[in-house]
């Protein structure tokens, strides 16, 4: 059977294995010749530093990252783009085009479960895409990390770009988009539903759910007396909540919270204070410390395993109502 | 897949009581009715008189409303076709990028009991090309290629859905004779379903009349026709008078 489904997705394999092909060579050369450029403009130490320690000029940075932007940003759409490429065009075709040429008869009619026929046309399908999507997903993350502060990397890894491209995510995005094509396929009997249901299904779940994964990390939480300089937001990460904590530790409602800085912008006597007297009369009014809570940079690997989690999740009941479907007689 | 039973000891199909409702109505009701081992047997009747869905339900492929079907002892499931039992589907399905090699292979590959140089026999009989693709081949041809994918198992029943349907009249003749060859020397059952019972005359020993979803005639050719009345004309008074009697 797996041969059987190996020579009917014949010629897409063939496709899949160009794009990897023609996509190592191409990132690979960017890769080299964006190297080239870096050392050429002396901007080979702002890739590594934080963007007001590089000493380089800043017009050449203005005119490394002006110059570059397109290609990043077509590389990081590619694999932001691929799971819903992989949905449409491999997931929903699968068994939709069987149905609807009635060729699913011919696999039905042999001495092969239906369960058998289904798990090998979605091994032989889902295996090597998922296989092309990782290659390009490193090959990218490769070049862009050589790229380091003076590429898209500079907005961090909770960027929404970033994320999307980073870690494990992509892997549960395609997951999820392969079995919502493949069970939209097996419900419709109808390609071209398929593909356009599958793929509108996809977009909007994907970005109804992106926030959603914030929440169920654990967050770090950070806290400092009012008049401290230290910087709440030192090290990025993603900032979930921001504000005050009266003497007791309690949280205190935006909008109180504002009347209250207003009110110590300016003197009893209506005079514009002083920065020093800002400070002090801020405990006084109650607003006893700054808070943040935040997910660490160095944790965005958790938020990863939980999207994909829930991607994934979402992708097997898919796939067990695919199995379903083909398996009811009719 | 279905505990495979002594294929010598149960009846290839029985019936009983069997319907099959689509929403658009009953397609079959109420049949009750045994297919006899070694025949050819004509499955007969005007379009939508209910010999697709008859075909369906033996293989598994739909499921029965009401009552119940067993092919050589087992209750078709969506699980699998029984092992002993071959189809094929009226649309003929092939996958149209195989060459008729590939074709062979994959019966090779998804039937255990598989006879690959009696297959090879059946297409070299054809004289179809081997090296072409599926879809490049005549009607004629392509129903050959079927016909020794479905042989190729070797099976006891064989079920063809309008098999001669859109071949011309020469194709016609000559695949209905090796059909008929094949069937007679390996002790297969053949149903054949046709809606012009003419083609089917002379071939079959055995008739299953269909109209409107039920059975008006089944039995041994031998037997029905004991008088001498020819099959055809036997079948078309016997649909009149279902047709009288609805009107009545």
């Amino acid at each position: 059977m797996i041969w059987a489904s190996w020579r009917r997705q014949r010629a897409q394999l063939i496709t899949l294995l160009g794009m990897v092909v023609i996509g190592a060579g191409v990132i690979t050369l960017l890769r080299s010749n964006m190297i080239d450029a870096i050392n050429s403009s002396q901007l080979a130490h702002c890739v590594t530093q934080a963007i007001d320690e590089c000493s380089a000029p800043a017009e050449v940075q203005k005119a490394f990252r002006t110059e570059w932007a397109t290609p990043f940003q077509t590389a990081q759409i590619l694999i932001i783009g691929l799971p819903a490429l992989i949905g449409v065009f491999i997931g929903a075709p699968l068994f939709a085009r069987e149905l609807e040429q009635g060729t699913h008869v011919l696999a039905f009619t042999q001495s092969v479960s239906r369960t058998r026929w289904m798990v090998s046309k979605l091994v032989v399908a889902l295996v090597p895409a998922l296989i092309v999507l990782i290659v390009l997903q490193y090959l990218v993350w490769w070049w862009l990390t050589a790229a380091g502060a003076l590429g898209p990397r500079l907005n961090g890894s909770f960027n929404p770009v970033n994320f999307g491209i980073d870690h494990v995510s992509p892997v549960g995005y395609a997951l999820f988009a392969f079995a919502l094509g493949t069970f939209v396929g097996v419900v419709s009997r109808r390609t071209l539903v398929a593909m356009t249901v599958g793929l509108g299904a996809f977009v909007v779940v994907r970005f109804a759910l992106s926030g959603l994964v914030n929440d169920l990390v654990p967050a770090q939480r950070r806290e400092v007396p009012a008049g401290s300089d230290v910087d709440l937001r030192q090290g990025g990460g993603l900032e979930l909540e921001f504000g005050w904590l009266n003497a007791s530790g309690q949280p205190i409602p935006h909008d109180k919270v504002s009347a209250l800085i207003q009110a110590c912008k300016s003197t009893p006597s209506g005079t514009p204070n002083t920065q020093e007297g800002f400070l002090a009369c801020l405990p006084q009014s109650g607003l006893a410390k700054k808070y943040t809570s935040f997910i660490p940079e160095s944790q965005a690997w958790q938020v990863h395993l939980v999207d994909a989690a829930i991607f994934g999740g979402l992708a097997v009941l898919l796939l067990v109502g695919t199995a379903w479907a083909l398996r009811r007689q009719s | 897949m279905n505990s495979r039973r002594q294929p010598d000891q149960a009846l290839p199909v029985s019936a009983e009581g069997l319907g099959k409702k689509y929403r658009r109505g009953w397609a079959l009701r109420e049949t009750s009715l045994v297919i006899p081992r070694n025949r050819i047997v004509a499955l007969v009747g005007p379009n939508g008189a209910g010999k697709s869905t008859l075909m369906g339900l033996i293989t598994g492929l739909l499921r029965p409303t009401t009552g119940e079907i067993t092919v050589f002892g087992d209750r078709p499931t969506g699980k699998g076709l029984h092992p002993a039992v071959s189809y094929l589907a009226q649309q003929k399905p092939l996958y149209q990028q195989f060459t008729v090699t590939e074709t062979l292979m994959f019966g090779a590959r998804t039937n255990p009991t598989w006879d690959q140089r009696y297959a090879e026999y059946l297409i070299e009989q054809a004289a179809v090309p081997v090296d072409a693709r599926v879809a490049t081949l005549s009607g004629g041809q392509r129903t050959r290629v079927a016909l020794a994918l479905a042989l190729g198992k070797r099976p006891n029943l064989l079920l063809l859905d309008e098999p001669l349907a859109d071949l011309d009249p020469l194709a016609r003749e000559t695949v209905l004779r090796a059909l008929i060859t094949e069937a007679r020397t390996q002790g297969i059952t053949v149903v054949l379903s046709s809606h012009v019972l003419a083609e089917l005359e002379g071939v079959c020993d055995h008739l299953v009349l269909l109209h409107k979803g039920r059975v008006l005639l089944a039995g041994d050719v031998g037997r029905l026709s004991a008088d001498g009345t020819p099959l055809g004309e036997l079948a078309l008074n016997r649909m009149r008078q279902a047709a009288q009697e609805e009107a009545a």
